[in-house]
């Protein structure tokens, strides 16, 4: 009998455990999807206005569905693709080489930091962060590219800038000098030099900061305009982002010209133009980013369990 | 799969492969034009917002043989993207880059901030020796309106001073409505009222179009009412030779105005919702509005209105056009203290400004690559070897009124043959402000200026757009203006005017 209460007794806190806990899901799950709506309709709404006739978006506003369906903004800009091109190789190709190229130098220079042994390791770290508290400020930072370095509209102004970001050099250094000391004593008595140590040894036990600090660096090369906006002139030069920049900010600059009366402007392109150009250049990134952040966050996990 | 990722030699290769890649990027070719004679002569650089042109370098090389002939430099043409413009000059200018000659004004790459930054040298006696035939070219007075403190910094660029507002109308909708000779017979805003109440039937009847008009606070422009804007609220009336500094929102015009603005607005003839400036001209453009009510009318102007918004126009002036500092300033080209040649710097300018052959090749490209002679006597050009606009012939910056004199441009559509003559006119027969070439240092009232540029935009934009009572509106606005303490910037835009003229008499 009273084990039969019992039952029932469980069965109805089973009942309502099952309730609340749909109750919970389900509103976990409509903040996520309201959340994801936040983030996806405006989206939608860019790439809906890019394939919409110009004047029935003026006339209509802005709709998820094309009222008027019109692929004219694309042909616009397909009459000459170079520009998007040129840009895409560009950003592309300092993402890349930047990252590689970053991370080997930072890792170099975090594992130096990083071993007790290293009879310079005080003052070079003293230098290295030193930067991280106090900098010169943005003009003696362009005299030093341009008259100095010399790199101005070279792809080497894109590059240069984030060679080393201290932070990160910190994060590094923080993961070697966890290593056990005595993986690299055993490593020198088998005979290995510190090349070896580093490439064979580090390295590899060092991945997962090594993959996350990647992704890092690659959004940074990815997204960055301000460098591009500081010492590149030629258009040929142009990463996709500044490029970007520049189309919306000529239009603005010519809505100003305009605003200023007896000056007559030059072409602006149409907010149709405008959207199709934003929907090709970060449409196939942002699908690219998608697959590379899986890879990375994988990768990161991988290492973590070892 | 990182293993691999991370093999020594790979990652070395990699590195390898990636400065490989770096130096065949940043070494891709660009054309070495300079001849060996051209390239020992100085060689000026010349910076200006505008899109990147394909035949820029030809061009740049036609103006360098054609300049080493008569004054003994080159030329280094850098346009800057419009929209960085501001930024980049100032990273420049900051930094001491080397350069001779950029365009300045007082919207773009401010021509008083580059005064007082000392980025720009006095050009006076260089313009008066290097440059006599531009520095004839206009007035003194006019060349006043340029400087600041004792001496000329900017190098005016000749073209219409003068803003006469009146109404634009589409030129198949006026005449459907058949008030043609009306329209081009207006003296007042308050005559255009029995045409909006015709076109307002029509766009009743017309379901492309959606209402009557867009741009009503145009109407509040001071210009319209002869009334020369000095600073925020701050106007002088220029039809009394005594300046005194008056409150724009205190004067009856500006009653006047906000009452056709509100009186128009409940009639239906504007948005309810009125949009920012960028949608006003795609609505335009995609034909939503037949009349801009109030606009800058010039010779020439309605071609140039077709050729950017797609509608044939017409035009009539209403107000009474005024020449003042802020329009004859409107663009100017300074020399930097940078520039190992000021006055060759200033002597190119003088090729610009005086030499049509030469003005042209930059604001228009080159003969036969780039345009052709439609009607040379009437100095007509169209595109060269037929193609069909300008904009597909590889040269095209499309702003003759940065370089230098645009009564010197030759005409690219037939309607304008002519207006530049006129324009001169205009510009000749305008009444000069009674402080044409006074300029207001707005450094001991900042504060002030800040604080009254928040209520023009809370108290005077309303206005504007005709959405609050007139009596109400303009009471609650003066109460927040003199909160805003516009009375001492008053006195000190007064100080200064009477200081200008007693050292001016």
């Amino acid at each position: 009998m009273s084990s039969y209460k019992t039952q029932i007794r469980q069965l109805r806190k089973q009942d309502t455990d099952q309730l609340l806990s749909v109750i919970t899901r389900f509103s976990v799950h409509f903040a996520l999807i309201f959340f994801s709506l936040c983030c996806l309709v405006p989206l939608l709404l860019i790439v809906s206005a890019s394939f919409t006739d110009e004047t029935t978006l003026t006339r209509q506003g802005y709709s998820l569905i094309p009222s008027e369906f019109s692929a004219r903004a694309y042909e616009l800009i397909f009459r000459n693709p170079n520009a998007i091109l040129r840009a895409y190789a560009v950003s592309i190709f300092t993402t890349v080489v930047g990252t590689i190229v970053s991370l080997t130098v930072m890792s170099l220079l975090a594992y130096a930091l990083s071993r007790p042994e290293f009879a310079l390791r005080k003052p070079l770290s003293f230098f290295v962060f030193f930067t991280m508290l106090f900098n010169g400020g943005i003009v003696p930072y362009y005299i030093l590219m341009t008259q100095y370095l010399r790199v101005q509209d070279t792809i080497f102004a894109l590059l240069l800038p984030y060679m080393v970001v201290v932070y990160y050099v910190l994060i590094l250094r923080t993961y070697f000098a966890a290593l056990p000391p005595e993986l690299i004593d055993a490593a020198r008595v088998d005979g290995a030099g510190e090349w070896r140590i580093f490439f064979s040894i580090a390295l590899p036990l060092a991945k997962p900061a090594l993959a996350t600090i990647g992704l890092f660096m690659a959004l940074n090369y990815w997204n960055d305009w301000t460098t591009a906006l500081y010492f590149i002139r030629d258009s040929d030069l142009y990463p996709l982002q500044y490029l970007l920049y520049i189309i919306q900010s000529n239009a603005q600059a010519m809505q100003i010209q305009s605003a200023v009366g007896n000056i007559a402007a030059g072409e602006i392109p149409t907010q149709t133009a405008r959207m199709a150009m934003a929907v090709l250049a970060t449409g196939p990134a942002a699908v690219f980013f998608l697959f590379f952040q899986r890879y990375l966050v994988r990768g990161v996990t991988v290492g973590a369990f070892k | 799969m990182f293993t691999r990722f991370f093999k020594p030699k790979l990652v070395q290769g990699m590195f390898a492969l990636a400065i490989a890649l770096t130096f065949t990027l940043s070494w891709s070719p660009h054309s070495v034009l300079a001849q060996d004679d051209l390239s020992n002569l100085p060689r000026l650089v010349y910076i200006y917002p505008g899109s990147p042109q394909a035949d820029l370098e030809i061009v740049q090389q036609a103006m360098s043989e054609y300049m080493a002939e008569r004054i003994g430099a080159t030329i280094e043409l850098r346009p800057l993207d419009w929209g960085v413009y501001n930024d980049q000059i100032s990273l420049i200018n900051a930094s001491g880059e080397k350069y001779d000659i950029a365009f300045t004004a007082p919207w773009i790459n401010n021509y008083y901030t580059n005064i007082t930054q000392e980025y720009f040298i006095p050009l006076d006696e260089l313009l008066t020796e290097y440059a006599p035939n531009y520095w004839a070219s206009m007035t003194p007075e006019t060349w006043d309106a340029a400087r600041v403190g004792d001496h000329i910094y900017g190098a005016i660029n000749q073209q219409i001073f003068v803003k006469p507002f009146g109404p634009y109308i589409r030129t198949e909708i006026l005449e459907a409505i058949g008030l043609t000779e009306e329209f081009a017979a207006l003296t007042s805003y308050e005559d255009l009222e029995p045409i909006l109440v015709a076109v307002q039937e029509y766009v009743d009847q017309d379901e492309t179009l959606t209402q009557v008009t867009y741009n009503l606070a145009q109407l509040l422009v001071a210009e319209n009412w002869g009334y020369d804007p000095i600073v925020s609220d701050l106007v002088i009336d220029t039809s009394n030779p005594e300046p005194t500094v008056l409150i724009y929102s205190e004067t009856e015009a500006y009653r006047n105005a906000a009452d056709i603005i509100r009186r128009w607005y409940l009639a239906g003839y504007a948005p309810a919702d009125p949009a920012v400036w960028a949608e006003m001209d795609a609505a335009w453009t995609a034909g939503l509005y037949p009349v801009r009510v109030a606009d800058i009318v010039k010779p020439g102007g309605n071609a140039e209105v077709e050729a950017r918004w797609g509608w044939p126009v017409t035009s009539t002036a209403i107000a009474e056009p005024v020449l003042t500092t802020a329009g004859v300033i409107a663009t100017l080209n300074g020399v930097s203290y940078t520039s190992e040649h000021p006055e060759l710097a200033v002597g190119f300018l003088e090729l610009l400004n005086s030499d049509p052959v030469f003005y042209n090749m930059l604001s228009k490209g080159l003969e036969g690559v780039h345009w052709e002679w439609a009607d040379e006597e009437a100095k007509l050009i169209r595109p060269a070897n037929g193609a069909e606009s300008f904009a597909d012939t590889g040269y095209n910056p499309n702003t003759d009124w940065m370089f230098g004199n645009v009564f010197n441009a030759y005409y690219t559509d037939p309607t304008q043959v002519g207006a530049w003559p006129e324009t001169a006119e205009l510009n000749h027969q305008a009444r000069p402000s009674p402080i044409l070439g006074f300029t207001f240092d707005g450094s001991q009232v900042e504060t002030e200026l800040a604080s009254v540029s928040a209520v023009l935009q809370e108290f005077g934009n309303p206005l504007g757009s005709g959405l609050v009572d007139v009596d109400e509106g303009i009471a609650r606005f003066q109460t927040a203006l003199l909160d805003a303490g516009i009375e001492r910037i008053q006195a000190e835009a007064q100080r200064q005017i009477d200081e200008w003229r007693a050292n001016n008499s």
